[in-house]
Order: structure tokens, then sequence, then C-alpha cells
């Protein structure tokens, strides 16, 4: 499965809507309930199911859904 | 002090809208909302007039009538303001949920108050219709972003909008009119409805005036979200009874983008929460030079105490002072607080507002003296006095000894008067300002197929003042796991809502219960913090 589809379906466990269609533009402010408290949340998940960790330094940088598909992506073609 | 009751007329809706257009103040700007890709939208008082007017006529039409109850469920939104505003000119209650509220907190509060009515969006229409078929007495639901109605219940806003007249005018409401439904947590069982009255619009608009100074040339900002009481008194009713300008943001905190706003919108009056106060604390210094905000001629906050290293911070950095304000669901407006004019003592409460007469009272009813810690209560007959819990009268009754409402908080008086906050007699959780009843989260987390039992607790933070944090005794099957941990975080957040997600999950063999089997969480809360438990001598073997 693609990366952003699976990214897309961690999308929709956390913030409980099957209709969430991710894109790279996309910022918390296009996705209903996407508060502070929901982000840990969602960054547990992707860390969870893709086996990969965040240090607080990146968790900082992600400014949209593409900044958080990069550092997935380098995380998991260099494990 | 402003006198804005005219003819009588306590409605709500009436004296924030019509009231102020017929004072000549119809095209002034009543709030300029920014959605969260900062597209400005200008709403006059004539604009929110019609509005409202307009959707107490579609209420009408629905067959709604005095007394009746419709909850909005929505993000921030302009149409938020105009169907709690209609809702109130037509008598009805308006309930207002916050937004990221899940299935179970939304059955709860639309079980309990057996609403009639709600008005959502498409994307948080899914978590009604997963609960609808337990709620018999909710017979529509009005949808702000469908073009047209999808069912003969699930109608279009738009739509109901088009064709709905504005000549509503409400009918003269007397002040014991039932009014604003606010939910609210305690340490035992459901949420509790905490049902207001129109009158409470008479300590809104003098708090509005009197503490945070606002006056109808200012620019307003609250940051809260209408889900919670300090979104309505005074997101809502408090500046808009004065005639205020006021500007709703529908994005979530960025520290550049707020002094951004703050300073485009040349805001005079900025009203926040500590959490996000701590978090502006937490920026780099350099993102704040070279703002001008000489505008900005008080900044205030409400939610949970302040420390006072943000008090410092914001001299230094911001050369503002911060005044911190303390008022609670049930009391409906501010009753004790630091204001302009008043020397601050930073981690302070405050001081009481003339009228308003606080007491520290012992729990076998004696009134205390200075620097004695004990209940922090008020005497009643305030005007934004809470009239009852909706459907739950012996509960509020409790509420009350010697004519003294009691609050729940723990506080001390010092020599000068000023309150200081000690913490909560029960167990409930202030996290980021908002109260959480340990009691949903076990519940939420008892679900959980390999949960045994649950005990949760509010421990010390940093950033939030409190967090929830939940001990967990799994069934001996099961072992502990990261895909566990998001199983619980997801579960927790989507049946009761975000901000009651544990931050912190710890396994633990068994929760300390008494002999009645009652979860003992001042003995987890003792343990996580180190200290001595105290008497555990109840506890069962």
């Amino acid at each position: 499965m693609e990366l952003l589809q699976r990214l897309n379906e961690i999308f929709r466990e956390v913030f409980d809507d099957e209709d969430i269609d991710i894109t790279p533009e996309m910022t918390a402010n296009d996705v209903d309930g996407w508060d502070s408290l929901s982000h840990v949340n969602l960054i547990v998940a992707i860390e969870s199911k893709f086996k990969i960790t965040f240090s607080q330094k990146e968790l900082l940088t992600f400014k949209n859904v593409g900044d958080l598909l990069n550092s997935i992506r380098g995380k998991i073609t260099t494990c | 002090m402003i006198n804005i009751i005219v003819n009588d007329q306590y409605n709500i809706g009436h004296i924030c809208t019509r009231q102020q257009c017929t004072s000549g103040l119809g095209d002034k700007v009543a709030f300029r909302w920014i959605s969260a890709h900062q597209e400005r939208s200008d709403y006059t008082f004539h604009n929110l007039d019609s509005e409202s007017s307009k959707f107490a006529a579609v209420l009408q039409s629905l067959g709604f009538d005095a007394g009746d109850i419709l909850f909005t469920f929505l993000p921030k939104t302009p149409e938020q303001f105009f169907c709690f505003l209609g809702t109130l000119k037509l008598q009805a209650i308006c309930g207002t949920l916050f937004s990221n509220f899940g299935d179970e907190a939304i059955l709860d509060r639309l079980g309990d108050a057996k609403a009639n009515g709600v008005v959502t969006k498409k994307s948080l229409l899914k978590k009604i219709l997963r609960v609808r078929h337990q709620l018999p007495a909710l017979k529509f639901i009005i949808v702000t972003d469908i073009e047209a109605h999808q069912s003969a219940d699930i109608l279009s806003y738009p739509a109901l909008m088009r064709v709905a007249s504005d000549d509503f005018i409400a009918p003269l409401t007397p002040p014991e009119t039932p009014s604003v439904l606010h939910y609210t947590s305690g340490s035992t069982g459901k949420p509790k409805g905490v049902l207001h009255a129109h009158r409470s619009i008479l300590h809104q608009s003098r708090t509005a005036s009197e503490v945070l100074n606002l006056t109808d040339s200012d620019t307003f900002w609250c940051t809260a979200d209408q889900g919670w009481v300090t979104g309505t008194s005074y997101g809502v009713i408090g500046p808009w009874s004065l005639g205020v300008t006021q500007i709703h943001y529908g994005g979530g905190y960025d520290a550049k983008l707020w002094f951004d706003l703050l300073q485009k919108e040349a805001v005079t009056i900025w009203y926040s929460a500590p959490t996000a106060l701590r978090m502006l604390m937490r920026e780099d210094a350099g993102l704040y030079q070279g703002y001008d905000l000489g505008a900005l001629r008080h900044i205030f906050s409400v939610g949970e105490p302040l420390n006072p290293e943000v008090v410092t911070w914001a001299r230094k950095t911001l050369d503002k002072d911060i005044y911190d304000t303390w008022f609670q669901t049930e009391t409906g407006g501010i009753m004790i607080t630091n204001r302009p004019g008043l020397e601050i003592r930073p981690g302070s409460m405050g001081t009481p507002l003339e009228g308003i007469e606080a007491a520290i009272i012992a729990d076998d009813g004696d009134l205390l003296g200075e620097d004695k810690q004990g209940n922090l209560c008020l005497k009643t007959g305030w005007p934004s006095m809470f009239a009852t819990y909706l459907g739950n009268d012996v509960v509020y009754q409790q509420k009350f000894k010697n004519g003294y409402y009691y609050t729940g908080d723990t506080a001390v008086r010092d020599g000068d008067g000023y309150y200081w906050f000690k913490g909560r007699s029960d167990d409930v959780i202030n996290t980021a300002g908002h109260l959480i009843s340990p009691f949903e989260v076990e519940s939420a987390l008892l679900e959980i197929e390999e949960v045994a039992e649950s005990g949760v607790i509010g421990a010390p933070d940093e950033l939030l003042y409190e967090k929830v944090v939940a001990f967990v005794h799994l069934h001996e099957q099961y072992k502990w796991s990261k895909e566990l941990e998001v199983k619980m975080r997801l579960h927790v957040s989507n049946k009761a809502s975000s901000i009651a997600t544990p931050q912190e999950i710890i396994i633990v063999d068994t929760i300390p219960k008494n002999k009645s089997g009652k979860i003992m969480r001042r003995v987890l809360k003792a343990r996580y913090l180190g200290e001595d438990a105290g008497d555990i001598s109840t506890l069962e073997d």
C-alpha cells in the first residue's frame, strides 16, 4: 500500500472520520478536531504503525501533512 | 453601571442584536470572522440581528417553542452565533457542545437534556448519527454545510435560512426564563447540565464592562470555544450586550498567527487561557520582537490558575500585565478576579467583585479566617447564578448550605482579601481549563477488551496545569504494547474527547479500592506523586 494511503488510514482512525482524504498541503486547520492533544494521538499512532520514532525537534518542523510524509518516508527507507 | 434592560426585556438574543441596532449601532461591525485560512468577513449588528431572527423563525417553523432544547455541535463558525442567539430569541434553550466531543460525550449530553434539535456540520454529522437511535427526543438535525435537505429530519441550514423571514421579534422575556445550557463534569456519574436564565446577562454585561474594561470603542478577542461557558458568557453575551466589536478566529493555536492577528486587527482587549499563554511563553522570545501591540490595552486569562511565571514573562516580553479571572460554569460570569486598578499579586485569583460575597468555609460549616484553607463558597444571589442542574434538582440543592454555594474549589484568603486557589475538593481534573471527569475516562477505558480495571487522576503538568493519568490493570492474558497504548488513546479520544485522552498510562497489578469497591483515586495520586497516601484503613485487602 502506498505511504499516503497508509497515512490516510491512520488519520481516519485518529480523527474518527472515514471521509478524510489527506493531501500533502493539508494542515491542522483543514481537519476538524486536529488540536494539540489529538496531534499527540496522531504522532503516537504513526510511531506505532510504522515502528518509527520522532524526536521533539522533528515534531516542531512539521507544518503540513507533506512534511510528515517526507519524514516518515526518510525513516522507513533508512530502517 | 450600564443599564442594559429596556422595558423589562431580559432576552439575551434581543439585547445582543436588535437592541444594539435600535440604539444606533446597526451598521457597526459586531464581529470580524477570520477563517482558519484567514479569509475575513465582517458582520454588522444588523447582520447579526437579521441572521439570528431568521434562525428563530426557522425553529418556530419546525415546531420549536419556548423551553425546547437545541444544541449547537459546531467548531467556531458564524452560524454558531446566529443559532445561539436565534434560539434564545425564541425563548428556547441553547446548549453548546465542544466540537471535539466523541460519541459517548454527545450521547450523554443530548440524551440527558432530551434535546429536540442539534445544529452541526457535515463532518461531525456521522458522530450524531451513530448515537441517533438512542435519542428518541431528537427531532431535527440541521447541517450548516449541505445545500439541500438530506431527509425529512436531516435538514440543510442554508435551505432553511433562504426562505426564512428576518422579522422575528423576541417576545418579552422575564429574567428567570431558561436560556443557556452547558454540561460540566463531576467526579462521579455523568456530566450535569448547568442551566442558566436570561437574567445572567446583567452580570455578564457588568463584568465585561467593569472587569474586562470593554467599551463600544474596543476590539475584543476572546479565544474560548463556544462549547464552554467562557465562549458564551464572554465570546457572545458580555461584549455584544455592550455593542463591542469582536474578532472570532476559526483556526487553532499558532503563536505567530495569533500575534499577527493582535497587531493587524488592532485588538484592544484580549481574553485567553493559561495553557495558551504558557505555550506562547515557550516560544522563542525573538518571535515577539517587532510587533506593535500599542493598541492592546489589557490581557485577561481564565480557565485554570495562572502561574506567576506567565505574569512575569508578559511584563518582560510584551510589556503587559495579565489579569487572571476566576469563575465557573455554574457562576455564569466572573466572580473573583484581578483587574485593572487592583494591584496584581501574581498567582492569586484576585479579590471578589463588589457585591459578590466569597467565603472560606470548613467542612463542618465554620467560616474560616485569613490564611486558612477551606472550601471556596459564594453567598447566593448573584445575577448569573445557575438556575438548576437540568433534571437533577437534588444534586443542585446539595451544592448549597446555609445560604452559600460550594464551588468545589479549595482556596485561602490572605490578610488583604486576595484569594489563592489551592485545588479541588473532589477528583475532577482541570486540564487546559477543561474539567474532565475521571469517571468518564475510566468508563471509556473499561470498554476496551484488554482492560480489567482502571483508575484515573489528574497530575500536575507544566503546560496543561493538570494532565490525565490513567492507571490500568490488564486482564491476565494481555500484555502492554505500543499498539495497546494507541488503542486506549484513540478509544478515549473518540468516545469522550481529545482533551480527555490520558497523557500517561501506567500499567498496574491492581487498582486500589475501598471495602465498598470505590476507586481510591487519592491513593493513586499519592503514589504517583510519591507522597504519603494518608489514612488507608478503608482500603480493601
